[in-house]
Formats: C-alpha cells, structure tokens, sequence
C-alpha cells in the first residue's frame, strides 16, 4: 500500500498526464486552424487555462522544472491569447516541443530523477525571448464606442476579444436569456453551441433579476457579422430577447450597470461571491467564454471520474470468473433437482433463481469489460503529433486523416499499441510518401495523404494505416532478403508479390541499410509485428507500386476475457485464443508429405507447415496411425473464428480422424493438428506459476468449469519455434519462411 | 482441507507432550513417500487438499505433475517423490496435496502418498543430517528424527477412529525434509 503522500503523487502525475495529453489535442486544432486561417480564440483559451493549470499543479508538488516551463509558457499564451503575439508556426512549434517535454519531465519525476533537463532550460529561454520580443502595440489606447462601465466588468481576455470583434466591422447585440438554475448549465451550452456559428459569445453577466427564485437572467454580450433579424431567427428557439448594441450608445442596459457594481475583479481570483452564491462559479466570465473545455467542465468530469488501476479490474475479472465456474456447478445442481421430481416448486424457483443469477452474471462481466475500455483516440493523438513532427523534420507535406478515433479497445492493448503503430506512421512518411518535387513529378498532389482508420469487426478492432505513397519496392526488398539469405535464390523466383511483402517482418532484412533508402520501409517492422502478436494480434501489409501502402493490424478487443476454439489432443484440453486461428479442417494424412524433415500439407494452393500437438507435447499414444484420403476435406475461410465441423461424409473412422487447427501469426501460419474440435468459449486466461516460466508454448491457462483446466496455447510462441531453424525438422530450410502465407 | 494451526495448537496435543524436554519444540508434519516417512515443518506448509483434477503441463520440468485449480488460483504441483528421486506408487485415495509457500511468493503443491500427523520435535530429537543418506537426496535432508512416543499429534481426527493408528505406533524413524531446499528450485 502506499502512503498518502506516494498517492497524491500518483495522482498529480496522472492528472498532469491527463491535462499534457488534452493540451497536445488543442495544439493540433490550433495548427489546423492555423493553416485554414480560421482560428479559434476559444482554443488559446484553453491551452493557456491548461498551462495554468499545469503551473499550480507543478508549485504544489515541488516539480520545479515543470512549473518553471509552465510560467514562462502561460506568460506567451497569455500575450497570445490577448492579441499581443500573433500565432505564427513558429509559435506553435514552441508550444509543440513543451508538449514534447512536459512528457519528458513527467518521465523524470515519475522516476524521481531531478537533475535538469537542458531542453526544458533552452525552451524556458526560448519562450521568454518570444513572449518579451513579439510585444505587439499595447492596445489600450484605442478607444471604441461602449459604456466605459461595461469595460470595468470585462477581464482584459473579454476585452481583447470585444476589440478584435469591433475591429472587424462586427456588430454588438445584447441577448437577455431567463435560465432556470436547474439546468443553466446544459442550457448555455446549448446556446452557445447555437449562437457559434453566428458570432463569438463575448461575456455574460446575470442581470440580477429572475421570474422566480428557482431561475436567473442573464445578459449575453455577443458579436456577430449578421443583421439583429436574422440572428434573432437563428436564435429563435433558445427563447432570447435579442436587441443590438448601438453603436456610440451612451449607457449600457440598466441591468448591466447594476451588475457592474457587484463585480470588480475581473481577472483568474477565485469567483467573487456575489448576491447569488451558489451560482457565483458558472456565472464566472471567464469559465463561461471558454466554453465546455473551461476549468467548470473539468472540474465536473474529475467529480464523476474515478481513476482506477487496471489491475483491480483484473482482479475483479477473476471473481467474475470465478463466479462463473459457481455458475455452472450450480446449474448441474438444479438439473440434478429438476431430474429428481422431488419438491418440484422448489425446484422450479431454485431454476429461476439460477437463471437470473446466470443473468446479472452476464451484465457485471459485460459492466467489468466496458470499464476498461478506452478509445483508441488516446493513441491516435498521440500518432498525430508524431506525423506533424517527422512530416516537418523530412519537408513533406502529409495531411493525416483519421476515422474511427471512438473505437474502444482494452486498456492494456492501447498502451501496448502506440510504439507500434508509431514506428508504423513514422515508415509512413519516411519511407511511404515522397518528396513534394517528387510527387509533383509523377503527378500526385504535392500534399500527401495518410489514413488512419480504426473500426471493429466483431470480436476485433482493425487498425489501418494507409499512405498514397509510392509504395514498397518489392524487386528491392526481394534482392536484400536472398542476399541476407533469408530466402534462397530458387525460392526467390517462385515467390509470390504478397510473400514479398511479408519479408518486411522478417528481422535483418528491412533495414534501410540493406535495402536503401528508396525500398526500405519497416525500420524493425519485426519488432512491431512482434508486439503486435503479443497482443493477439495479426499484422497484414499490402502495397502498390507508385500507389501505397496499407498496413492493418487486427486486434482482440480485451485480453482480460477472450474467445478461444477448445480442442482435444489425445485426452487433454486446450484452448487456442480464436484471434489466432484462421480456420480448422479435417486431416488427410494422405496429403501430408515430408520436406526437409517437416510435415507440410498444400491448402489451397499453399503449403502449410503442421505440427503435431500430439508430438510436440509427448502425448501420442500407439493406436494414432490415421489412413483417410482427400486432402483438403473442407474448409471455411476467412474470418478468425469461423470453425467447421466437416459436413461432409468422411470415412467412419471417428478414433483416428484429426483436425488441422490453422493459426496465423502476421504472415506466418503453421497447422495445428489435434484430436477432436470440442468448441468455442469465451475464457479468462490465467498466468501460469513462476516454477512454469521455463516452459515454451503456453500462454497460460484456463479453467472451463467443473474444474477442468485448458492449457492455452501460445501460437505466436509455437510459430516461431516451428519456424524457427532447428525447429521439429531435420536441417534448416529457409524457404518455409517465406513460401507460404 | 485440514487447518493445521487450528489442530496443532490443541490442549489435547500439549498436554500429551513430555515435560522433561526442554528447550523450544519445532511442529512438523509427517508425510509418506514411496513408503518411507518424511516431515517437514509445519510453519511452511497453508493448506492440506484432496488431490483436485489435475492438469499435466506438457515440457514441464519432470518433477512437476501440473496445475491444479485451488479456488480459482493456478497452483504447479511438484511430485515430492520424483523431486527426491524416490520410487513412484499408484496414488491411492489417501494421496494428498500440501500447498507450501515457495520462493518468491509462489504456492506450490507438493504431491505426497499421504499425510500421517504433526510431531511436535524438540532438538534433542533431531540428528543432523546423515552422510550416510548420500546421493541426490543429501541437500534435502535437514536430519532424522526418532519421535519418543507422545510427541505425535494426530493429524486427522479420524484417524484413530478408523484403526490406522498402526503405523504411527511403529514409525522409529522419520526424515526431516528441508523444504528451502526442495522449493527452491529454479
């Protein structure tokens, strides 16, 4: 258990965490905006409200480099955000790297390590010459037509957006809203969400008055370019009174002096607590112009959130399973006293009891598995900020396009999944898409494109990265791999162009050394194939000369619970994780023939690698010695999970006829021959003990019930042993690599 | 699924020990192996069980017989008999599992023909270990022992009961395990 103090540690490291990764989002709205000229004010508020945020947070726990960073960081927002710096690329870049490094520094202190960082010093010198040198003309000496008294009660933020809005020709309107106190909240955010395109909300302020004590009037200062009727009709079903500011108007509206007097200090103090305590928060100018984002909805979500270690969830996974293991025992008790006819309206309640308990049992795993679900948005941000960054370092243009940001996945996948899908995006736009000069030569846009898809495909989320780049070059990567003698020149001449593509996973082979740097894609692509069977999951590549490539990588969506084929080797259970398999058939062994010292059988037009559970495992028993023909018997193809059972007649031989379980591991498969096809289930997999940690070909185990227990089968494990040289054969051949898939 | 502590502790056992022996007493529980009587202390060992089904672990080290599911944890059952090298009889009823905590903060069961009782051993009572055992089994002997009659607590309260009190009455020797030794292999 950790102390007190360790916690609230974990907890500022979270939430700093929390606020870096939502300030990293914003940077790339800015740079969007930035680049289509539209930007946002609303956004440079937040970022600058996150800053400050991260400024405190910093000064509470003693991480002095962080607040250092921070002050110096909300001094430059700050002029930004008041017009006095404008927002150049090159700002932004300097607001990028402190993401950058707040990442840095978070590391740091997680680690307790608290020498200096040199580039936090550089930034910190950095952002001070900008925030003092880009001081743009103080604005206060212009004048403008409004009641001197309304400007007391504007913060200078309010005062500056109120200026830029005149400055553009825009004209001012007063809104006067009644809300009711219940749900002022939602309301406004409804209004504002309708008044956004119109114009910019400017403040507001409550009149004081109300039709009851249960609701509050408020006076909305807003700017907008269209004329009072047609704004009046667009805001027509908020139930506001709308008027327009004269311009050179004297006196404010009544109701707005009156407030006036109430608030006097306009700037980030606590609220003043007015005549309305209770609302003196939302009412609070400057939460309420930052819209949703502002410190009011975060401090909302923090109230509702609960930050919970992953590992508890397992834990309460386990119980879930446990209780199913009861459920199960129980149900072959109420058969058991149905069977008897003895009490038979005991029996039948103890029936509907168990039906509901089996029902609710169903709800909390459902409830367990929801909760650790996150959106892979978590890990495409973070992707998008990688492609800003390289496609600068490289000159290229890229303009990313992601789909899918919403799909969940287990917790535990996305944080396993976002140095892979980097190095993915990073072989995107260095070796993928070309140079601008390049592309316009070949008559492409000179902006290039990346796709970043996401989407779930029943029990799995598919992930794709797409690039319209100019593709693999696979006579290259052909030449490397003979040359690296992953694959022998005889091989090299029948290989198919998809087998090609799979050399990429091949370590050694990919290298930009070895390949140039015009073929080479898939700096350690074998290493991000690796991870990504760790993870259950199977990486595909396709690739077009001068077109692109895609990479897709598929994915369970949870490890804590997960589908798996149960098979029967001899008399033994074991569950193979259905993200591996592809699809299972009958065994001829007619068909089987022997190469190089490995079986092998050709399944619809290639070869397939089997291993013999039986064997590998030292199970078989004397009367195995199967006689059947027609290879293959039958098949069902495609989606991971789809299993035959053989419809067709085959010959009687029930005790000797085995299956081909076909795994796949990114481009790899390899056969799995088992006795029987007990079924499909849905099993919580559980780590074998520390004295098992030896042993190769288990990811762990699983119990089914009435105590039975399945070893799980590791098939990324068995793969690479099986591929591997020495694996289950007599001498190496090489060719099996690559010559089927 | 016997509670050791709970058993050991009872008047009936302290009352039986000899009050001449001085000095502290060690609990061990004594067990069979390949016929022979073993015991180890007691302070290792959790839990007692009836062997539940068990699952064989294929290219497991020889030693291990597999995994069982001890309410819905994972426990590797080790074969005492095949740690030490001993001959291997047919497990019969009376087979049991004593769950043990390992190294590293692992349970371990520990497979045995079947569980006698708790000795209640002073030092007088142990003799270091023997050169004479030798072998493979040497490094995990701590020593024998020769229980004088009553520094035996039953371990099952049945046991007398249903007359099996037979052997007890005739065990001369036990050797004492050194449980370190045995579970701490790699």
């Amino acid at each position: 258990m950790a102390d007190s103090g360790d916690r609230a540690r974990e907890e500022f490291l979270s939430e700093a965490q929390e606020i870096v990764e939502g300030l990293g989002r914003d940077l790339l709205a800015l740079d969007e905006g930035l680049r289509a000229s539209r930007l946002d004010p609303s956004l440079i508020n937040d970022v600058f409200r996150a800053v400050h945020t991260l400024k405190g947070l910093a000064g509470l726990f003693g991480a002095t480099r962080m607040a250092s960073l921070s002050h110096e960081l909300e001094e430059l927002l700050d002029k930004l955000r008041l017009g006095k710096v404008d927002l150049t690329a090159a700002v932004l870049d300097l607001l990028f790297r402190s993401v950058q490094l707040y990442g840095l520094i978070l590391q740091a202190e997680k680690e307790g390590r608290d020498q200096v960082i040199p580039q936090v010093d550089e930034l910190v010198r950095e952002l001070h010459r900008n925030a003092d040198g880009a001081a743009v003309a103080s604005p206060t000496s212009s004048r403008y037509e409004l009641d001197p008294s309304l400007l007391a009660v504007l913060t200078e933020y309010e005062e500056h957006r109120l200026r830029a809005n005149i400055a553009q020709g825009l004209r001012l309107y007063r809104l006067r809203v009644q809300f009711q106190l219940a749900t002022i909240d939602q309301a406004l955010d409804e209004l504002k969400a309708m008044a956004k395109p119109h114009g910019e909300i400017i403040t507001y302020l409550p009149t004081g008055a109300g039709a009851d004590a249960d609701s509050i009037e408020l006076d909305i200062l807003m700017a907008s370019a269209i004329p009072v009727d047609e704004l009046r009709r667009a805001l027509a079903s908020g139930g506001v009174d709308l008027e327009e500011i004269p311009r050179r108007s004297s006196s404010g509206p009544s109701s707005l002096s009156q407030v006036e007097l109430e608030r006097s200090s306009p700037v980030y103090a606590p609220p003043p607590s007015g005549r309305v305590p209770s609302l003196a928060p939302p009412l609070h100018p400057d939460e309420l112009i930052a819209g949703p984002k502002g410190e009011l909805g975060t401090l909302r979500s923090v109230a509702q959130t609960v930050r919970v270690d992953i590992h508890k969830l397992d834990h309460l996974m386990n119980i879930v399973g446990e209780l199913s293991i009861v459920r199960t025992s129980m149900a072959r008790l109420v058969e058991r006293l149905r069977a008897a006819r003895i009490e038979r309206d005991l029996a039948a309640d103890v029936h509907r009891l168990q039906r509901t308990f089996e029902r609710h049992l169903e709800a909390m795993q459902q409830g367990i598995l929801e909760v650790r679900m996150v959106p892979l948005g978590q890990v495409f941000d973070k992707l998008a900020r990688v492609v800003r960054q390289i496609s600068r370092e490289a000159d290229k243009l890229v303009n990313l396009v992601i789909t899918g940001a919403e799909t969940e996945v287990d917790k535990l996948i996305v944080e396993e999944l976002s140095d892979p899908l980097m190095h993915m995006m990073r072989n995107a736009i260095d070796h993928g898409i070309e140079t601008r000069s390049e592309r316009e030569a070949v008559g492409k846009p000179a902006l290039g494109t990346i796709a970043l898809n996401a989407f779930q495909k029943g029990n799995h989320v598919v992930i794709e990265i797409e690039d319209d780049g100019r593709g693999i070059d696979t006579t290259r990567l052909l030449e490397a791999s003979v040359r690296r003698g992953v694959i022998s020149p005889d091989d090299a001449r029948s290989i198919s162009r998809s087998e090609i593509l799979t050399l990429i996973f091949i370590p050694g082979v990919s290298t930009k050394r070895e390949v140039s740097e015009t073929s080479g894609r898939g700096v350690g692509m074998d290493v991000v194939k690796t991870n990504i069977s760790k993870l259950g999951g199977v990486i595909d590549v396709q690739s077009e000369a001068g077109i692109g490539t895609k990479m897709t990588v598929t994915l369970p969506i949870t490890l804590a619970i997960i589908s798996a084929l149960v098979v029967m080797v001899e008399d033994r259970l074991f569950a193979i994780p259905l993200a591996n398999v592809q699809e299972a058939v009958v065994l001829d062994p007619g068909a089987v023939r022997v190469i190089d010292g490995r079986e092998v059988v050709t399944l619809r037009g290639s070869t397939l690698q089997l291993c013999r559970l039986a064997r590998l495992f030292e199970l078989e028993s004397q009367a195995t010695q199967p006689t059947t023909n027609g290879w293959p018997t039958s098949a069902t193809s495609g989606a991971p999970g789809s299993v035959s059972n053989d419809a067709r007649p085959a010959p009687r031989k029930t005790s000797t006829r085995q299956y081909v379980v076909v795994t796949a591991v990114g481009a790899r498969r390899l056969g799995l021959v088992v006795g029987t096809l007990v079924g499909e289930q849905d099993v919580v997999i559980k780590a074998l003990g520390p004295s098992l940690k030896g042993v190769r070909g288990f990811a762990g185990a699983s119990e089914l019930g009435d105590q039975r227990i399945a070893l799980v089968i590791d098939a990324p494990s068995l793969v690479d042993e099986l591929h591997a040289p020495g694996g289950e054969r007599i001498r190496p051949l090489i060719a099996s690599r690559g010559s089927h898939g | 699924m016997a509670n050791l502590a709970r058993r050991s502790g009872s008047p009936a056992g302290l009352r039986r020990a000899r009050p001449q022996d001085r000095g502290p007493r060690t609990e061990y529980l004594a067990f069979v192996l390949a016929g022979d009587v073993y015991a180890a202390p007691v302070s290792f060992v959790r839990e007692i069980l009836k062997p539940p089904p068990l699952t064989p672990v294929p290219r497991a080290p020889h030693a291990i017989m597999g995994i069982v599911s001890v309410r819905g944890q994972l426990v590797t059952v080790v074969d005492l008999r095949r740690r030490l090298r001993l001959a291997e009889p047919v497990p019969t009823r009376r087979a049991r599992i004593l769950l043990a905590a390992a190294s590293g903060g692992e349970t371990l069961g520990l497979f045995v023909d079947e569980v006698l009782q708790v000795y209640r051993l002073s030092e007088s009572e142990k003799e270091p270990a023997v050169a004479a055992l030798g072998g493979d089994v040497a490094p995990y002997i701590e020593g024998i022992a020769r229980p004088s009659l009553g520094s035996g607590l039953a371990a099952g309260g049945r046991r007398s009961v249903e007359g099996r009190t037979e052997q007890e009455s005739h065990i001369s020797v036990v050797i004492l395990l050194d449980l370190r030794a045995v579970l701490g292999f790699s």
